[in-house]
């Protein structure tokens, strides 16, 4: 029984080590652990993935909960997975976060820095146009219907783009919009 | 001072309970509560975050919300700074993983032979486009701001 616990620490601290990407990325590196321990049937594991994707939450964290409440059948396992995902974060976050802070110290008034740092602002927003870009894929856009709920909700955030009030700020809120699309969804689909 | 760790939890807690499918969406929830609402950070900041969170291994939902927390608990002088930094940090993190532990360990727990349900399905269904429309809104409004 020990040696569960052990095997779910060494493993999920070695995916959030080495899972670059993000959440997604870090999938396969979770499969590949689970079929080397042999804690659950494929099938099982494509189930547990489709869950993770539909729940709240970042899906690695799904993922780890998921899969260590199933490895060990108790819900430390799952806390144990959950937090050896976490840990390499807090560490490597963390220098990076002191190193961020004296190299901006240093050089904030440098031009080449400046000029660096901006283009790597253009990039990350080129980036989170493409992870935008990769979504629109025939299963989420299926009818008329999937285009016009994406046309209301861009035109939405939008908003406050335009005209800056109380009622622009509250009709772009992500979470209303979230909500609400959840319950069209519910009308249309069912 | 105390306020600063509690607004942080109750704010990624938030954040947590509405990020669905992944880092990106996360992106525009934080946003909105970080940069828009509670102005801890800037847009060209929020942008630097974003690098960082993504350059370092381990997910991006947790990477940002040790970013920013460590950034925010920064912004003020404190007597015991590295245990009020770690303070906030932590605060942020479990903010952030506490509704997906929750939720998945009572999906595990109740539901052992889980087979997709239509009503959840035809929710997301739903939710898909508009979070398609989310992630493109943020692009075009950091884009104004780089």
């Amino acid at each position: 029984m020990i040696m569960i616990y052990l095997q779910l620490f060494l493993s999920f601290f070695k995916i959030g080590l080495l899972g670059f990407g993000g959440g997604m990325a870090i999938i396969s590196l979770v499969q590949n652990e689970v079929e080397v321990h042999g804690w659950m049937t494929s099938a099982q594991f494509l189930d547990i993935l489709a869950i993770s994707q539909v729940t709240p939450g970042p899906v690695g964290i799904n993922v780890a909960t998921y899969v260590g409440y199933t490895a060990s059948g108790t819900v430390w396992g799952s806390l144990l997975a959950s937090l050896a995902i976490i840990l390499p974060s807090l560490i490597i976050m963390g220098l990076l976060c002191y190193l961020y802070e004296s190299i901006r110290q240093r050089w904030s008034e440098n031009k080449i820095f400046r000029f660096t740092m901006r283009m790597i602002r253009i990039l990350v927003v080129v980036l989170i146009a493409n992870a935008a870009y990769r979504l629109m894929t025939p299963a989420t856009f299926m009818d008329y219907s999937s285009w016009v709920i994406f046309a209301v909700a861009a035109l939405c955030t939008l908003l406050p783009e335009v005209k800056k009030n109380r009622m622009t700020e509250t009709l772009s809120h992500p979470i209303l919009l979230i909500l609400v699309s959840a319950i069209v969804g519910l009308v249309i689909y069912r | 001072m105390r306020n600063n760790i509690v607004q942080l939890f109750l704010t990624y807690l938030k954040i947590g309970t509405f990020t669905i499918g992944g880092g990106y969406v996360m992106l525009a929830l934080i946003q909105r509560e970080v940069v828009d609402k509670h102005h801890w950070l800037e847009e060209q900041e929020f942008l630097n975050m974003i690098a960082l969170a993504q350059a370092a291994p381990g997910l991006i939902a947790v990477n940002s919300a040790i970013f920013i927390a460590w950034r925010i608990s920064r912004n003020e002088a404190h007597r015991h700074q590295r245990l009020y930094s770690a303070a906030c940090v932590a605060a942020a993190v479990l903010g952030a993983v506490l509704p997906s532990i929750v939720i998945i360990l009572l999906i595990a727990v109740f539901f052992t032979s889980y087979k997709s349900l239509p009503v959840i399905e035809a929710m997301f269904k739903g939710v898909r486009p508009t979070v398609v429309a989310l992630i493109a809104a943020t692009a075009i409004r950091l884009a104004r701001k780089i």
